[in-house]
């Protein structure tokens, strides 16, 4: 019974599967009825969704604000180009794995030293590594084609699949929505389990989990690990997507725009960071149409959610939530 | 009896301010150890350099072993456990959660049955944050019940609480050390509690020792009374 009862944190409640089945219905609807543009514009957000994931991970589990995210995501995407090409020394199924467990061990390594510091220290320290991995892309031409980039030629198969569809804005955007729903599922598990309330508690409290017997570094690492290894999958998609690669997934202010995307959708919620990326990308390509300087009146929109919705669209979505399940239950009694 | 937990010599400097020098202090299982004294006598920075909290000077010695260097959660899983003067919970998680998490940091033990003997059963469930004060100041107390301590160093754990709760909660300290064995330190301004359920106590003044002994001597020592009050009258 017991087992059981264990067993049954982890499935999907009632709520979940209806999420699921009606992204996996606007998924399926918009890559089958939608504009072309609409859905390219879908698989782009969708990709890059990874990375706001990646950064609204290490800020929900870790209370960690990030400036440097882009530097795992660059690193999945030129990981995967190294991987698929002529000089990998595995098959590209095995070389694209290894890209994002490696990239998820360097940044555990790397959270043993940072996660040391907390609060602007940390971000500076990401915002520093960032611009280091950044700075060696264009210096380290013989790996990364320099400012040029790399161009990747994609194998015919993959997996046993045919590759031509992950280069259409339709095969990627449903590859990519299904590798972020089992993400999100992993995710989901993963914050079930002792570990994953142990962070938790880590956020709130460290102090009193090292006095509960506990050594917290190494768990702090894994976090930070964790929220890297989602934007390497990402990395890995994009250039499975593009077939190209260049610094300018490096760069800081790509990394600023997860961060946004990460705020505006909160992270009360897992799926926040990914309703934030859409969200950006839609008003970047809604205001782009209208004015160059849309930047600032996305700006403006920043300020406006994080004073009026502190947590975000998914915090909005969660009061509205309990308002109509407030109203219906008052209605119900009535 | 031979004490189970013993410290030596536990000294504190802040700068140049001296908060805690050359203090002694030897707990034993099944006993209720006081440590009182006015404000600014030492006794959270005693429990905090006791507990590994923070660095000052003398030694620590648990079970004849000098613990002194030894990190608190290894503290912890060798039997040593503290409270905080501040209530120190995880607000988001569920109060079952955090037993849990409690339990399994400890190397085992029966949360529930804390639970139960702490009136937590009902709002395991529950989120600490959507709990009363007094809850969770039982919460905070049960964090460092939890896996069979031998010693606890509780820091006020009735600060805040009504005069029913301290009772309360007195009654708990009382029964934990008898019915478990285990030795308690407690720190607390409630003299109601202390003289209650201590069978020692020792006074601390600017952060010096200043006297040890049974509560009903400790009561009309005249240096107590003058730390206290500042005169014998």
């Amino acid at each position: 019974m017991t087992a059981s009862l264990s067993l049954r944190r982890f499935l999907p409640d009632r709520a979940t599967l209806i999420a699921t089945a009606l992204a996996a219905t606007a998924v399926w609807t918009t890559a089958g009825f939608a504009p072309r543009v609409v859905v390219a514009l879908l698989t782009q957000a969708l990709i890059v969704s990874f990375l706001a994931l990646g950064v609204g991970v290490l800020i929900r589990l870790s209370g960690l604000v990030t400036f440097g995210h882009a530097a795992p995501f660059g690193l999945g995407a030129y990981g995967a180009a190294w991987a698929l090409g002529p000089a990998a020394p595995f098959a590209p199924e095995i070389g694209l794995v290894a890209v994002v467990l490696g990239v998820g061990v360097l940044f555990w390594a790397i959270g043993l030293v940072v996660g040391r510091v907390e609060g602007i220290a940390f971000g500076m320290l990401t915002l520093a590594l960032g611009q280091a991995v950044h700075v060696a892309a264009g210096k380290f031409r013989h790996l990364t084609g320099g400012s040029d980039g790399l161009i990747v030629d994609l194998p015919r198969h993959l997996y046993g699949a045919r590759t031509d569809a992950l280069q259409t804005p339709f095969g990627m955007l449903v590859i990519a929505a299904v590798v972020l729903a089992v993400v999100l599922f992993g995710l989901r598990s993963f914050e079930r389990t002792r570990a994953g309330r142990l962070a938790v508690a880590i956020r709130e409290n460290e102090e009193r989990v090292r006095f509960l017997g506990y050594r917290t570094r190494a768990l702090k690492a894994l976090v930070f690990a964790l929220s890297a290894a989602i934007p390497a999958l990402g990395g890995v998609l994009f250039t499975l997507h593009q077939g190209f690669v260049s610094p300018e997934v490096l760069t800081w202010g790509f990394s600023g725009h997860a961060l946004i995307m990460a705020i505006l959708g909160g992270t009360v919620a897992l799926w926040g960071p990914i309703a934030g990326a859409l969200a950006f990308f839609v008003l970047r390509e809604e205001l782009g149409g209208i004015t160059t300087h849309w930047l600032a009146i996305l700006g403006t929109t920043l300020i406006v959610v994080t004073v009026v919705w502190p947590s975000g669209l998914a915090g909005a979505a969660a009061a509205l939530a309990r308002r109509l399940g407030r109203r219906v239950g008052e209605g119900g009694t009535a | 009896m031979s004490a189970i937990f013993r410290c030596e010599g536990l000294g504190k400097q802040y700068g140049g301010v001296v908060a805690l020098q050359g203090v002694d202090l030897e707990l034993e299982r099944g006993r209720v150890h006081g440590l009182i004294g006015p404000n600014g006598a030492g006794k959270s920075t005693f429990i905090d350099v006791a507990s590994g909290r923070s660095q000052g000077h003398g030694r620590v010695f648990f079970d004849g072993r000098d613990v002194t260097a030894v990190a608190p959660g290894e503290r912890r899983r060798m039997g040593i456990s503290r409270s905080f003067q501040k209530t120190s919970i995880f607000p988001a998680l569920t109060i079952r959660d955090q037993l849990d998490l409690a339990a399994h940091g400890a190397g085992g033990g029966d949360a529930t049955e804390i639970a139960g003997m702490l009136g937590l059963a009902d709002v395991l469930d529950r989120r600490a944050e959507e709990v009363s004060y007094g809850q969770q100041r039982l919460v905070d107390l049960a964090l460092a019940l939890v896996g069979d301590p031998k010693v606890l160093l509780l820091d006020e754990p009735a600060a805040g609480l009504s005069v029913a709760e301290s009772q309360a909660l007195a009654g708990h300290l009382e029964e934990i050390a008898a019915r478990w064995n285990v030795a308690v330190l407690l720190v607390e301004h409630d003299m109601d509690v202390v003289f209650r359920i201590c069978h020692v106590l020792t006074v601390l003044a600017s952060g010096r020792f200043l006297v040890s002994g049974p509560p009903s001597e400790i009561r009309s020592d005249p240096a107590v009374v003058r730390a206290y009050f500042g005169s014998t009258a």
